[in-house]
């Protein structure tokens, strides 16, 4: 047996660790869904609630240091207050603090949330997503990717669990596999943006609008998530 | 061009930060970096100097001491006393090398966003107001950097030719902005690292971009100007991965 090219072996430990990350996405997502066993929907949260959900997005927080943020989005359809649809905390020098959202529609920095990608398309396929690169610009104010479960209860969609990653950790991450594959290559997103790139011939956020004759794309076995590689033939 | 003076007050400008000590030290050591200030000139006063940075006396001598120090002025007593700049300072190797290490390639290319977006306001204003005899000056600062083979005169001479192009733009603003970005990469550009900048290639690329201004080619020089900075961010990025890519082991994929 012949061992992989350097770019398929690249391929396939960024795919292990996006899909080691993306089991422990859905688990939190998971253990959500099991905060509120048997209670009648729509749900109403309660400051108990979120105190567990905190626990639960602390929890996530430690245990992946490269993580900056993370918690809960709630759609309007599955809670009866119109408080407690956005749970998310991020990671400080040295402490966890809790993101505040103007949650007003036509709000200076209304945050709306249900038309982020990383909601909508959880929303719309019910299954993982990850966005970015992505300026958050009411968030985080930082250029991060989210990873994002959607949350079920009952079967039904009622938000997604997830969390965020700042493109700067990304690099420090991905490099080595990246640099490892002679010539220019870089990870792309499921709608072709630069995620990261082994050289300054591709740069993050660049959009790959055709592949160019002398590169060839190996996908990044993720599901749902369309990532790939681009390297050279 | 801008004389001296206009310059200068854009290095004695009103301080927002709290740490005002070691931010009088900074922005002075970066325009001597910058050839804003010159080696031999002599600082105003120090009165003056409190009040144009909006110090007390007490923080500006600090800040002065701190440059005395680092080699960066002397002071002098007696009838032609004062605060003489005796050295050209330049971040030491080290300092670049930290910074190529913590700065992202994400972070690189947002530098060169910016300054390609202020760029190509600026060539395309400097096309438009530049008179013949300020273009002849450009000429002559477009290939400055060849001259010289240490680092610190190479990041000082393009420094001051892409900030002649916002003087020639006639614009405070974009030539603050100008300085403020050439200040955060520029010595960056010319670090003594393992892969290092072509001085004949900048040039030459500086020389066409005067040249399409002293033809009066907006167009072109927009085109020459973003290819120029796209050059200049490939090759920070370039840098930075050959000076290796060291990570923790554990967040390996």
């Amino acid at each position: 047996m012949t061992s992989p090219t350097p770019a398929v072996q690249a391929a396939a430990d960024i795919a292990a660790w996006m899909n080691a990350l993306g089991l422990d996405v859905h688990q939190f997502a998971a253990r959500t869904a099991a905060l509120w066993p048997d209670r009648p929907s729509p749900l109403t949260i309660a400051s108990s609630d979120i105190a567990r959900l905190e626990s639960l997005a602390k929890e996530f927080l430690e245990s992946h240091t490269f993580v900056v943020g993370a918690g809960v989005i709630f759609s309007t359809e599955a809670i009866k207050s119109s408080e407690g649809g956005l749970e998310w905390w991020i990671r400080r020098q040295d402490s966890v603090e809790k993101l505040e959202f103007d949650l007003t529609p036509g709000g200076e920095r209304f945050y709306d949330y249900q038309n982020m990608p990383f909601f909508a398309a959880a929303n719309r396929t019910g299954e993982q997503t990850a966005w970015g690169p992505y300026v958050d610009y009411l968030g985080l104010d930082e250029y991060i990717l989210t990873h994002s479960a959607p949350i079920l209860l009952n079967g039904k969609f009622a938000g997604v669990a997830g969390c965020d990653i700042r493109i700067r950790k990304l690099e420090e991450i991905f490099m080595p596999a990246l640099r490892a594959i002679p010539g220019d290559a870089a990870l792309l997103n499921g709608s072709g943006r630069v995620v990261v790139g082994n050289s300054g011939a591709y740069l993050v956020g660049e959009r790959i609008r055709s592949t160019p004759k002398d590169k060839v794309l190996i996908p990044i076995e993720v599901p749902h998530l369309g990532f790939s590689l681009l390297s050279s033939r | 061009m801008a004389s001296n003076t206009a310059f200068q007050a854009q290095v004695y400008r009103s301080l927002p930060e709290t740490e005002r000590s070691e931010a009088i030290v900074n922005r002075i050591s970066k325009a001597i970096a910058l050839g804003l200030l010159k080696v031999g000139e002599r600082l105003p006063p120090e009165t003056a100097l409190s009040e144009m940075f909006g110090v007390a006396p007490s923080t500006l001598r600090e800040a002065l001491a701190d440059l005395r120090d680092q080699g960066i002025v002397t002071t002098r007593r007696g009838r032609h006393g004062g605060t003489f700049i005796v050295k050209q300072p330049f971040t030491s190797a080290d300092v670049l090398e930290k910074w190529f290490r913590e700065t992202s390639i994400a972070e690189i290319r947002d530098v060169g966003d910016e300054h390609a977006a202020i760029a190509a306001a600026t060539v395309r204003l400097a096309c438009e107001r530049a008179e013949p005899h300020e273009v002849s000056r450009l000429l002559e600062l477009a290939t400055a950097l060849v001259m010289s083979d240490k680092p610190e005169l190479r990041a000082r001479a393009d420094s001051r030719f892409h900030i002649e192009l916002a003087v020639l733009a006639q614009s405070p603003r974009l030539m603050n902005a100008e300085i403020r970005l050439q200040a955060e990469t520029v010595q960056a550009l010319w670090a003594p690292v393992p892969l290092t900048r072509d001085p004949e290639r900048v040039a030459s690329e500086h020389l066409a971009l005067a040249r399409a201004i002293a033809n009066d080619a907006p167009e072109e020089a927009q085109r020459l100007v973003l290819a120029h900075i796209r050059h200049d961010i490939h090759h920070l990025v370039d840098a930075k991965l050959s000076l290796g890519y060291p990570t923790s082991q554990q967040e390996r994929p």
